[in-house]
């Protein structure tokens, strides 16, 4: 398990690329295997390729960028469905990233 | 033809693809890839586009994050980074087109119109 140092989290991608790795795939894999897959790597490819993981307050959050239906143009989807399968994806990708760092939610 | 010294835009480019390969050997240990599509000396910009299994694995928005940050940082020469898989998720135009792959599956078959690809 991870020793987690916050203030390493600053430079995550220095200090914790293969653990945010492990997570991402972790969380991607779960996704793909629930939901359509076409959604998922479009989400995947088009959305997360904008966000970051950032640590706070003892837990992590998944920094969206600004306009995530706009910024996805390879799969047709209502707003409902992707607004739903998105929240789902951050949500797994956040607890895989409390899982692949040891740190319990508050 | 550009009136940047040739060899300053291959010094460059060679410390890109360094930086990638050394802080990055993980996207070649996964089966995907990486190849500078355009390198501008002056503005310090520089696209950088992710292939093979990299368009499908689940890691790659975060790889991508990872070069965006640390590539501005050790290489002050580059001010701005552009990398995405080719679906159009890094703010170019593109045609749309969608080709999902998985790990350890590799489907760069179409390409060859410009600039060296990275040696991984």
């Amino acid at each position: 398990m991870t020793d987690f140092d916050p203030e390493k989290f600053e430079e995550k991608y220095v200090h914790y690329f293969p653990q945010l790795q492990r997570a991402y795939k972790s969380a991607f894999e779960t996704m793909n295997e629930e939901y359509d897959s076409t959604l998922i790597h479009g989400i995947d490819q088009q959305i997360l390729n904008e966000s970051e993981p950032v640590y706070e307050d003892g837990r992590f959050r998944i920094q969206l960028p600004e306009n995530p239906h706009d910024r996805l143009t390879s799969v047709v989807v209502d707003d409902e469905k992707l607004d739903a399968t998105l929240e789902r994806y951050v949500e797994e990708l956040e607890a895989e990233h409390h899982r692949v760092f040891g740190v319990e939610r508050p | 033809m550009s009136t940047e010294p040739q060899d300053a835009d291959d010094d460059l480019k060679e410390r890109v693809t360094n930086f990638l390969r050394r802080n990055f050997p993980q996207i070649q240990m996964h089966g995907g890839s990486a190849a500078i599509q355009h390198l501008d000396r002056e503005s310090g910009e520089v696209s950088i586009a992710l292939g093979g299994a990299c368009s499908g694995c689940g890691i790659s928005p975060m790889t991508i994050q990872a070069i965006k940050s640390r590539m501005v940082k050790e290489i002050p020469e580059i001010n701005k980074v552009n990398a995405d898989t080719g679906m159009g998720g890094g703010g170019m135009g593109d045609d749309g087109g969608m080709s999902p792959s998985f790990p350890g599956e590799t489907t760069r078959d179409d390409e060859g119109d410009e600039g060296p690809q990275a040696p991984f």
